[in-house]
């Protein structure tokens, strides 16, 4: 009865995530309007980073980086197509994947020492050095310039992805494979990252090799990040330094945070809500970076476990309100961050 | 995975350890070692530095100098989890559990990390888990368990994972009277079911005289006295670092 395959383990939260992602995949033939279907890239991009963000946290580790390792994957792909002529989908995807993912493999050895707040600045300070690195080599990131004039994305030579409803129909497959290798990484070790954010000394104590889970867990951060910035640099085609700055790290840890950390549900609706919310005042700029400030203090302060932990509180009201349609659902959902 | 269990001498020596935090000497030139199917007690007053040799011995913290040699392997270069897979496994003073996780996936999750472990129906472990009072509580989640039985449950998870020897820090902290003989129960049973030995810091000091035929007693970081616990007990240096007459500064520093 407690043995748990793996498909059993995966919870309420999992699936209604992984059903929404599915759903959205309607979208780019649903809608038309051209703000829309931009501000839906907007929030698939934002997804994958806050995914990213999330993946850290179930380990307890506040990870600033996002933005270092889009622009690698970002970068690569815009790279490999305008220098290569390499416009595979699917080359271009492992490669933005790929990339980060292994680059993440000595730097989380050398970061992933750092405890507490120490681990914190130092994925900020990566995230600070990285436009550094795009701005001094030129030869290879075209510097100041970036990379513009991307071709189409191809899918087996055949389907070109041009229009922005195409690449909406691109972001939404990357952050739906995104959520997938979220899903899985952090259901197949949950009993090691669980026990690393609640007792890492125990888990130590234990046996446990906290380091390489640590790794494991940066280095999907890292690739799935890295499939966020392919899907920017596809979304502006163009690749440049200032896409990727340090600052725009904020919003991802908020979209995770204020969404709430308890559940991929959290990166979700963080994601949704921020990016609609900040496209909907046009709040964009110097003031969209001081709500979003604001918004982490608020939700730090205020809803600890984020608006999934508001939604998860009130579950019982909600049932209420929405009639006895919905109940089980929202009380399936509950039981899953416990 | 080498099995230390055919080494022959002790099982745990600590050799010449110390351990400074800046100019703070906690612990000073220690030895000791533990035999084959020994329970070794360590004694001394508050701050005298026991828990600071079970977080040398078990890697936490490494030493300032001076070497841990476990089945006659030195394990200064390894980190706590390798000593652990091995068989060199601790508990703790304080509770530590895995709070949102069952009592049942809390023991789970120790043999999961340790790569070894009994089955929960093993008779033995299955009588001292009811003893605890956990056998009817294995879906509660640890965090809802009353403390006593949160620190047994920290105590079988040790347990669960075969080790060869059990560093103890300060078990029967926190227990009520009545709770104080699962532990030892606890011991005998590792000792006859699984022939390992046990390091137990303590202060029970009935507890200590029950279950160790020797002891150490640690004063200021130094290890100042070694014997059978009626014939070391009875010692003036002991009496007086208990008593606080010629110990007491130190100890208030260390």
């Amino acid at each position: 009865m407690r043995k748990k395959t793996l498909l059993g383990r995966i919870g309420g939260a999992e699936l209604t995530a992984l059903a929404v992602m599915l759903g959205m995949l309607l979208l780019p033939s649903l809608v038309t309007d051209a703000a829309s279907v931009s501000v839906l890239t907007q929030f698939m991009i934002a997804l994958m980073g806050a995914l990213s963000v999330y993946i850290m946290l179930r380990m307890d580790l506040m990870f600033f980086a996002v933005p270092a390792f889009m622009a690698v994957g970002g970068y690569a792909a815009a790279i490999l197509s305008v220098r290569y002529e390499i416009t595979d989908l699917f080359i271009l995807t492992i490669t933005a994947f790929g990339l980060p993912f292994l680059l993440a493999i000595p730097l989380g050895m050398l970061v992933l020492r750092m405890r507490g707040v120490y681990f914190v600045l130092v994925t900020f300070v990566i995230a600070e050095i990285m436009p550094l690195i795009l701005f001094e080599t030129p030869s290879l990131t075209g510097g100041s310039n970036g990379i513009s004039g991307l071709p189409a994305v191809t899918i087996f030579g055949e389907y070109f992805i041009e229009t922005n409803n195409a690449v909406l129909m691109l972001a939404t497959g990357l952050a739906l494979v995104a959520v997938l290798l979220t899903v899985a990484v952090t259901r197949y070790f949950k009993s090691q990252f669980d026990s690393i954010r609640e007792n890492e000394i125990l888990a130590q104590s234990m046996g446990l090799a906290v380091a390489r889970y640590k790794i494991i867990g940066f280095c999907f951060a890292a690739g799935i990040a890295g499939m966020a910035g392919f899907a920017l640099v596809e979304m502006l085609m163009t690749a440049h330094p200032t896409s990727f700055s340090a600052m725009s790290s904020v919003n991802y840890v908020a979209y995770a945070i204020v969404g709430g950390q308890s559940s991929i549900l959290g990166a979700l609706l963080g994601a949704g809500i921020l990016v609609w919310a900040s496209n909907l005042f046009s709040l964009q700029g110097e003031i969209s970076q001081g709500l979003f400030g604001l918004l982490l203090m608020v939700a730090v302060v205020f809803a600890k476990g984020g608006v999934i932990g508001i939604l998860r509180r009130n579950a019982a009201w909600l049932c209420r309100l929405t009639g006895h349609g919905k109940a089980p659902a929202v009380a399936g959902k509950s039981g899953e961050y416990a | 995975m080498k099995n230390v269990t055919t080494h022959p001498g002790p099982m745990l020596q600590v050799l010449n350890v110390s351990k400074h935090f800046g100019g703070n000497k906690v612990f000073n030139d220690v030895s000791l070692a533990l035999e084959p199917g020994e329970v070794l007690g360590v004694i001394g007053p508050n701050g005298a530095g026991k828990t600071t040799l079970i977080n040398v011995v078990s890697g936490q913290i490494a030493p300032t100098s001076g070497q841990v040699m476990f089945g006659g392997e030195d394990v200064n270069p390894k980190p706590m989890h390798q000593r652990s897979a091995m068989g060199l496994v601790r508990t703790f003073q304080q509770t530590k559990t895995f709070k949102t996780a069952s009592v049942y996936d809390n023991l789970e999750r120790a043999k999961l990390f340790s790569g070894r472990g009994i089955a929960l129906e093993t008779p033995y472990f299955a009588e001292l888990l009811r003893d605890a009072g956990l056998l009817s509580r294995l879906d509660q989640l640890s965090d809802t368990l009353p403390y006593g039985m949160q620190k047994m449950l920290g105590l079988l998870m040790a347990l669960i994972t075969e080790p060869r020897v059990l560093l103890l820090d300060e078990p029967a902290a926190g227990l009520e009277t009545e709770e104080r003989h699962f532990i030892d129960r606890y011991v005998a049973t590792a000792m006859t079911e699984m022939s390992c030995c046990v390091l137990l810091v303590e202060h029970d000091m009935e507890l200590v005289k029950r279950l160790c035929p020797r002891i150490c007693v640690l004063d200021g970081g130094s290890l100042i006295a070694e014997g059978p616990p009626d014939e070391v007990l009875a010692r003036r240096e002991v009496i007086e670092a208990y008593l606080g007459t010629a110990g007491e500064e130190e100890v208030a520093h260390a």
